[in-house]
């Protein structure tokens, strides 16, 4: 089962009507690096038309430039980073990160471990996850860059984290899926209902593996850049079901998730997860979990 | 020699590495040899809190603020995060105008015409931190002519400049 019509169906079936989306490029100011300097400032008297993202503290978006934001004197030296509006949320969901213990369980290339690292103000310490030996390249760049000082860096899968023998106050799972249409051009043509479902169950591999190392108190924040509730609210339903998980109410851009899909009653408190649909950004699905308490 | 004091000798070795380039600049640091950490020919500096953990739970490949490397020839390469950490302790410093910045970080050698300020040493072979006029530092360069004497042309060899995280991105991207 493939096709745009299959997938376009489906979205109409979780009631979203579907319409072509181009997402705007945004950038996230670095806080811990720009004491004193306005960046945004400097960005405009270059000839940067920057807007401010409604829904995000430090989030812009870049309405025009003559040249590329990735090449400037200010993003060399780390005062902003280039990241989607939408995939800025997840990390700023969590409560009160300093000087926490946070594993960031899917790193690379390392934009939210930045973004991280710097809700923290470089306080604590970040445990930065990834199998991709040539994306954590990508995401050591990004940490020298952004001078971040407070991650360390393991080549190792998820599902394998318990090795480590740590507990972690929260945690991100900014976890491997099949994207979405809005962020690449090819999506209908390339993806599958296979691919989806194949995706789903690493991704309750990935959450059954990180329950295992989550503080009594802790907190994960699950985000996909998938449109799929099997990726998504199944997913969610699966792990309130059976990890001994709750969803935790959230305030941030989105709609609430639907609790029936494709006919399946969810567990009633899926409806706190947030689903994005492509617009303005990206498609994205957030969701914050604790231990039922 | 112990074990132990051979471990020690060996942080002492791996402190002056760094120690050593910062002096080139005319800046003295300061570094805590126990929280200095090398990864292969890579030096890292550790807080208390990664250092307990990195110890814990071995086969990190990057931790806290990268240092540098030693590559070819056991020449020692500074990150920017080490040159930012010494930018505001070093003697040796330029200030270049707004074009020459652009394209010192776009791996030009610097002239004469483009700086505007020189403190710290001007003689030929010698080293200089490099800064734009918001004193931001942008990497670092040889002196190739005596500052002095010199009218005009080129003033300061280009050796390490932030447009190298572009160059790397652009690498990373042609590999994958």
């Amino acid at each position: 089962m493939l096709g745009k019509e299959f997938f376009v169906g489906r979205y109409r079936r979780l009631g979203w009507e579907f319409r072509e989306a181009s997402p705007r490029q945004a950038i996230r100011v670095n806080v811990m690096n720009v004491d004193g300097v306005d960046v945004v400032g400097r960005l405009r008297n270059l000839g940067v038309e920057l807007e401010k993202v409604p829904f995000l503290q430090n989030g812009y978006w870049v309405v025009r430039s003559d040249f590329s934001v990735g090449a400037t004197v200010e993003y060399l030296l780390g005062y902003y980073s280039i990241q989607e509006a939408a995939a800025q949320i997840p990390a700023t969901l969590f409560t009160d990160l300093k000087d926490k213990t946070v594993l960031d369980a899917c790193a690379a290339p390392g934009g939210k471990t930045v973004q991280l690292a710097d809700l923290m103000g470089n306080t604590g310490v970040i445990v930065a996850l990834d199998v991709n030996g040539r994306r954590l390249k990508a995401l050591m760049n990004q940490l020298e860059r952004c001078r971040v000082r407070n991650t360390v860096v393991y080549l190792l899968d998820a599902r394998r984290v318990s090795e480590l023998g740590l507990k972690f106050d929260r945690i991100l799972l900014d976890v491997p899926c099949s994207g979405n249409f809005a962020a690449d051009e090819n999506w209908f043509r390339r993806r599958t209902l296979r691919d989806v479902e194949r995706n789903a169950k690493l991704q309750r591999q990935i959450l059954a593996e990180v329950v295992k190392v989550l503080k009594d108190d802790g907190e994960i924040v699950y985000a996909t850049c998938s449109l799929e509730p099997e990726e998504n609210e199944l997913n969610i339903d699966w792990a309130v079901k059976t990890l001994g998980l709750e969803t935790v109410e959230i305030d941030c851009y989105g709609e609430e998730a639907p609790t029936k899909v494709f006919g399946k009653k969810l567990d009633e408190s899926v409806r706190c997860c947030r689903r994005i649909w492509p617009g303005e950004t990206q498609g994205f699905f957030v969701c914050k979990l604790r231990k039922r308490r | 020699m112990s074990a132990n004091s051979e471990s020690e000798g060996e942080k002492l070795a791996e402190t002056e590495i760094i120690e050593r380039f910062a002096r080139l600049f005319g800046a003295k640091l300061l570094l805590d040899g126990s929280l200095v950490a090398k990864r292969g020919k890579r030096y890292f500096l550790l807080n208390q809190k990664l250092k307990g953990l990195t110890e814990k739970y071995g086969g990190w490949i990057y931790a806290g603020t990268y240092l540098g490397k030693v590559g070819r020839g056991e020449v020692f390469h500074p990150s920017f995060q080490l040159l930012f950490m010494i930018a505001d302790k070093a003697k040796n410093r330029i200030v270049i105008d707004d074009k020459t910045a652009w394209l010192f970080v776009c791996g030009r050698d610097i002239f004469k015409e483009g700086i505007l300020k020189i403190e710290g040493s001007r003689r030929k072979g010698d080293y200089t931190l490099v800064f734009n006029k918001h004193g931001e530092c942008l990497g670092y360069g040889l002196i190739v002519t005596n500052l002095d004497l010199l009218q005009s042309g080129l003033a300061v060899k280009n050796l390490l400049d932030i447009g190298d995280f572009l160059r790397r991105e652009r690498q990373a991207f042609q590999e994958a």
